[in-house]
């Protein structure tokens, strides 16, 4: 559409026409605004390709009541982010790395933790070497925080589909409070921590 | 345009956000992110060609204004440009750490069509007029939209949206008013 299909024009002033024509002239010259992501829509949240799921509800609650036991005050408010595979490691501003090794040969991981964001989220990113892929569409692997060695806290889960699978997740919790991390192999509907598999 | 002109005394600048993130405000942080997150997430698609790197590109850049905020000097210049060129920094160096080459980098392509100066202009233009339809009221971007970029109508916009026609164009003339404000003196 032209500018005077558009806006019109024969009230205004020869000034104010040329001030809404350039703006017109920007908006077709800009095009229009990409739509964000919704893994954009507040800073530090999952990126695209990362699938954004929920728990299910009971199992959501079995979490929370673990976290309670454990004495975590944090909030789970944040969603748990189930990422699907990515061929390749992407570049992550990490600020802490550590390892991660399986109980065979060639299972291991390396989780990187980036600067904690604005509100308080600590950015992660874990890439798994070796790990089996599930075979079953409702199995998962999930990292922990362990205390006494134990999972108590629950970082978020994800799916292998490929020998090397990145990650990223985001938690908001106190690290401080805990003394590792692992990961565990899930099967469907299980509220509590199945086999370890990784451990630092 | 008074009306304009009003609201726009009330908002509080970039660069005084940019102060504020650097003495680490995180409301400030998140204002910005919410005036600029989709000119950032614009100006990567344009420039690595690819919604999976300009998602990455964009939280790299809001990371590095968090670190970087510091750097701002408010003697310089307005927060704007500066932001623009954190953000074009950390696209470019994101696609060169990653050996990749920028579908739209004006450095690396000066003798692709159009030229370096008018890839440099579009990309600004486009970073300065979606980071002021940020600033439109939710009803006034609508209107824009549609009338812009939609490929209806007015008289379409008008029953897409449930609205006269006579609305439709007092939304968009008010729109532009309010956007020929907010870029004055910016875009010459």
């Amino acid at each position: 559409m032209t500018f005077e299909d558009l806006v019109g024009g024969d009230d205004l002033t020869p000034e104010e026409e040329a001030r809404l024509r350039r703006v017109h002239d920007l908006l077709v010259q800009a095009g229009p605004p990409p739509e964000l992501p919704l893994g954009l829509e507040r800073p530090g949240a999952a990126p695209e390709g990362a699938e954004v799921l929920q728990f299910p509800l009971r199992r959501r609650w079995a979490v929370t009541a673990l976290a309670a036991a454990a004495g975590v005050a944090a909030a789970f408010g944040i969603g748990f982010l189930v990422g699907h595979a990515k061929t390749k490691p992407e570049t992550f501003a990490a600020q802490r790395v550590v390892p991660m090794h399986g109980s065979k040969a060639g299972q291991l991981a390396v989780l990187r933790i980036a600067a904690r964001d604005a509100v308080g989220n600590w950015p992660m990113q874990i890439e798994v070497r070796g790990l089996p892929q599930q075979k079953a569409r409702n199995a998962d692997y999930e990292l922990w925080l362990t205390k006494n060695g134990r999972p108590v806290v629950s970082c978020g889960s994800f799916r292998v589909h490929a020998d090397v699978t990145s990650v990223r997740l985001s938690v908001p919790y106190h690290f401080s409070e805990y003394d590792g991390w692992v990961v565990t192999a899930q099967s469907h509907g299980e509220s509590t921590p199945g086999p370890v598999v990784l451990t630092t | 345009m008074a009306v304009a002109l009003r609201t726009i005394a009330r908002v509080e600048s970039d660069g005084d956000l940019i102060v504020r993130a650097a003495a680490g405000d995180g409301s400030a942080f998140e204002d910005l992110y919410r005036r600029y997150s989709r000119a950032v997430f614009g100006l990567a698609l344009r420039r690595l060609g690819d919604r999976g790197k300009a998602e990455e590109a964009v939280q790299e850049t809001f990371a590095s204004v968090w670190r970087s905020a510091g750097s701002y000097k408010p003697e310089r210049g307005p927060g704007g440009p500066w932001l623009y060129a954190v953000a074009r920094h950390a696209i470019v160096d994101r696609a060169r750490r990653r050996g990749e080459q920028p579908v739209d980098s004006y450095e690396e392509q000066a003798d692709a069509e159009p030229g370096p100066a008018d890839r440099a202009e579009s990309g600004w233009v486009a970073w300065r007029v979606h980071r002021a339809l940020e600033e439109l009221p939710a009803r006034e971007r609508e209107v824009v939209s549609l009338a812009y970029w939609s490929g209806l109508s007015q008289s379409e916009v008008a029953e897409f949206l449930g609205i006269p026609l006579g609305t439709v164009k007092t939304r968009t003339r008010a729109a532009l008013q309010r956007l020929a404000d907010l870029l004055e003196g910016e875009l010459e």
